[in-house]
């Protein structure tokens, strides 16, 4: 019996382990723009050359830090801060699933980089893809 | 975001989603069916009083949590308990089951628990937290939403 249970207490873990490291890789990519993704509305991005978009929630403490650290060394970029929860539905055209996710946004609103989360950011700040 | 209550540390609730998983696990491999009343009541203490009454989340803010570097997020405490009531229900049920003679249903829920929960302590997508999201959407409980 406890063979039998043991087995199947295997599986169940081997399939949360594998929806964990599927879920980690795709948390922690940088994503370029595909088909599905839409593009940045003008009414956000205005006639910056470069938006970059971070979709934060009242209780994100990264947020803030990162608005700051974006603001100083990119000084020439629009950078545009966004309550999730209160833009539901851009948040949803997004598919942000959790905060701080930063976007980064070319002339055109075409979506270049999406980071997830504080540590996906400080990755690609210090070596951007 | 006014009256929203105080945040808490994100990684109180995956570690008590990390020992019941592991508790509930174990008790099935060895047919122990007091573990799943006892966790039941467990988590029915942290759903219904706070994190403070939570054994697990206790032991977390009491032994592990000093030992940790402070979060750098922090997170609202609603969709955990939202969560932990949800898991309550599911343990509940079970517990009714075993008593009902049916091991199978019995266990077949508490698994059920044991998994969701082992998937919120190893990814953070916490199935129960998703639902108190959308209900909390639909009945305006988040300010602008």
């Amino acid at each position: 019996m406890i063979p039998l249970r043991l087995l199947v207490v295997i599986v169940l873990a081997f399939v949360v382990l594998l929806v964990a490291r599927l879920f980690r890789g795709w948390r922690g990519r940088v994503r370029t723009e595909t088909p599905a993704v839409p593009l940045v509305p003008l009414s956000i991005r205005g006639a910056a050359e470069r938006t970059w978009v971070i979709f934060t929630t009242p209780l994100c403490a990264s947020c803030g830090p990162i608005e700051a650290r974006l603001r100083a060394t990119d000084p020439h970029a629009n950078v545009v801060r966004i309550d999730a929860i209160e833009q539901p539905r851009l948040s949803h055209a997004f598919k942000v699933r959790s905060a701080p996710t930063v976007l980064l946004a070319d002339g055109e609103g075409r979506v270049t980089a999406r980071l997830v989360g504080a540590e996906a950011f400080e990755r690609y700040v210090r070596n951007p893809a | 975001m006014a009256g929203s209550p105080t945040p808490i540390d994100p990684r109180g609730p995956r570690f008590n989603q990390a020992v019941l998983t592991v508790g509930l696990l174990c008790g099935f491999v060895f047919d122990w069916k007091a573990v799943v009343p006892v966790f039941a009541v467990v988590l029915l203490l942290g759903a219904a009083f706070g994190p403070r009454y939570g054994p697990f989340l206790r032991l977390y803010a009491d032994l592990v949590k000093p030992r940790l570097s402070p979060p750098t997020e922090l997170e609202d405490p609603r969709p955990p308990r939202f969560a932990a009531t949800v898991g309550v229900v599911f343990l509940g049920a079970a517990s009714v089951a075993f008593a009902a003679g049916a091991s199978a249903v019995g266990w077949g829920l508490a698994l059920v628990v044991a998994v969701l929960a082992g998937l919120a302590a190893t990814t953070g997508i916490c199935i129960g937290c998703e639902m108190w999201l959308l209900v909390a959407r639909r009945r305006g409980l988040i300010s602008g939403a």
